[in-house]
């Protein structure tokens, strides 16, 4: 029987894991916050295009280099989420929602990227490309971000959900991991009104829209990597004996 | 263990001890954290109330009927009545009753969600929309987000229904039924404070 104690990779993996969490929360404040100025907002949706040019033209440098890092961080999300899911995984018979959780981090790391590629866009040449061209590139990274709800939100539901179903002694994370994945998934919600909205706290560079969705965002992935970090001191759940997989090295 | 579990004539019942968190913990950390978001979106509501655009807001409050705000606190609190009576009713003696008063909350959630169509219904008519102004703005989004959490107390009621119609109401069930009891309260506890500030203040 392969448990956390006696299997030292798996341990090694998801402290790997777990890290990779942690790793891009802090290169998300380096590249987002510090330098990017993605939060608090460098710029503002209700903002004139020449406006948007100004601002960006004066930041050039460090928002080049704050894409970099958001790049970084926001790859990180492949490692972090597989970890979620390998533990989900150990304590299925037939794989299901870990499969579901590796499709939608897959497809949170990819999106999230964008967000990243559309930031390192428009600051390559903003005085080559017309006004609205560049205005274009950060309404493009805030909708990645923001309006992609059912995609993050649906990726907490799917951990939540084999928790909440799993018998009593077969959850994967404890109880509570999946309640705060469901509140998670629920404070992304206002991030859908930035269609609607160009000012107040309901745009993109709002209090409801943007702030709340994005400190739960960074806080879940604090907490998730947690949660690995438990697993990975053998100090989280552990699947009953008849679940544990009989691995080749005894 | 949270329940003592008793058995009487071949049903199993439970009753909670005297150390007892209703639900289990997690629903609590749920609860509190929607509480600090709601927080600080009653502190934008009330921020637009007393800032520059007071004298609007004074005036778009006017047009909204308190009484149809007024039918729907009714609704709600009637609803969590009907639910605590029925969790009441799955702890002590398990009957056909206590679904039947969980299938009376879920129709007052309803009728909520009913009423709440006709009112928005009756504003987006006559060229009210969350574009007209900040203040309509607020109260479009927010008691929108309110309803959102109305739809999902639905479904939670729903669960809690399913579990309390078992043969024997288990220890998870009794969970189940009573965390599923604590959000729709919660519901209830958000609208409170949401009429006070879009129709009273």
């Amino acid at each position: 029987m392969l448990t956390t104690t006696n299997d030292p990779l798996f341990r090694k993996s998801m402290t790997f894991c777990a890290w990779s969490g942690y790793m891009a929360v802090i290169f998300y404040i380096i590249g987002g916050v510090i330098l990017g100025g993605m939060t608090p907002p460098l710029l503002n949706a209700g903002d004139s295009p020449d406006e948007f040019v100004r601002k960006i033209t004066e930041n050039l440098p460090q928002l080049r280099v704050a894409s970099i890092f958001m790049m970084i961080s926001f790859a990180l999300f492949g490692s972090f989420g597989a970890g979620i899911a390998a533990q989900t995984r150990r304590f299925e018979i037939n794989p299901v929602f870990s499969y579901i959780q590796l499709v939608f981090s897959a497809g949170g790391m990819v999106i999230a990227l964008l967000v990243a590629f559309a930031w390192a866009l428009m600051s390559f040449r903003p005085e080559t490309y017309h006004p609205s061209l560049v205005m274009m590139f950060p309404d493009f990274a805030y909708f990645c971000a923001l309006f992609s709800v059912p995609l993050f939100g649906g990726w907490c539901v799917m951990i939540a959900l084999p928790i909440l179903l799993a018998e009593e002694g077969k959850e994967p994370f404890p109880r509570w991991v999946a309640y705060a994945n469901l509140w998670a998934a629920l404070l992304y919600v206002p991030g859908q009104l930035i269609l609607f909205f160009k000012d107040g706290p309901f745009a993109w560079h709002g209090f409801v829209a943007l702030w709340i969705p994005y400190v739960a965002y960074f806080g879940w992935i604090w907490v998730m990597a947690i949660a690995m970090s438990k697993v990975a001191k053998s100090t989280g759940n552990e699947p009953p004996p008849e679940l544990a997989r009989t691995g080749t090295a005894q | 263990m949270m329940n003592s579990v008793v058995e009487t004539k071949g049903e199993v019942v439970t009753s909670p001890q005297q150390k007892h968190i209703p639900g289990e913990l997690g629903i609590w950390v749920f609860v509190a954290g929607d509480l600090m978001v709601f927080a600080a979106f009653f502190v934008v509501i009330a921020l637009g109330h007393n800032g520059e655009q007071a004298e609007i807001f004074a005036q778009s409050r006017a047009t909204l009927d308190m009484w149809v705000g007024v039918l729907n606190t009714f609704l709600l609190l009637t609803g969590s009545w009907f639910v605590a009576k029925g969790v009441e009713k799955c702890r002590s003696i398990h009957s056909h009753a206590a679904s039947r008063y969980f299938s009376a909350g879920i129709l007052c959630g309803l009728l909520f969600v009913a009423n709440k169509s006709f009112e928005w219904g009756g504003k987006i008519i006559v060229g009210i929309n969350p574009m007209t102004n900040d203040f309509f703005m607020y109260y479009f989004v927010f008691t929108g987000i309110h309803l959102l959490h109305v739809f999902v107390g639905l479904g939670v009621l729903l669960l809690v229904r399913n579990a309390s119609r078992r043969q024997t109401i288990g220890r998870n069930d009794i969970r189940t039924i009573e965390s599923g009891a604590t959000f729709w309260h919660l519901v209830d506890l958000l609208w409170i404070v949401l009429f006070a500030l879009f129709y009273l203040l």
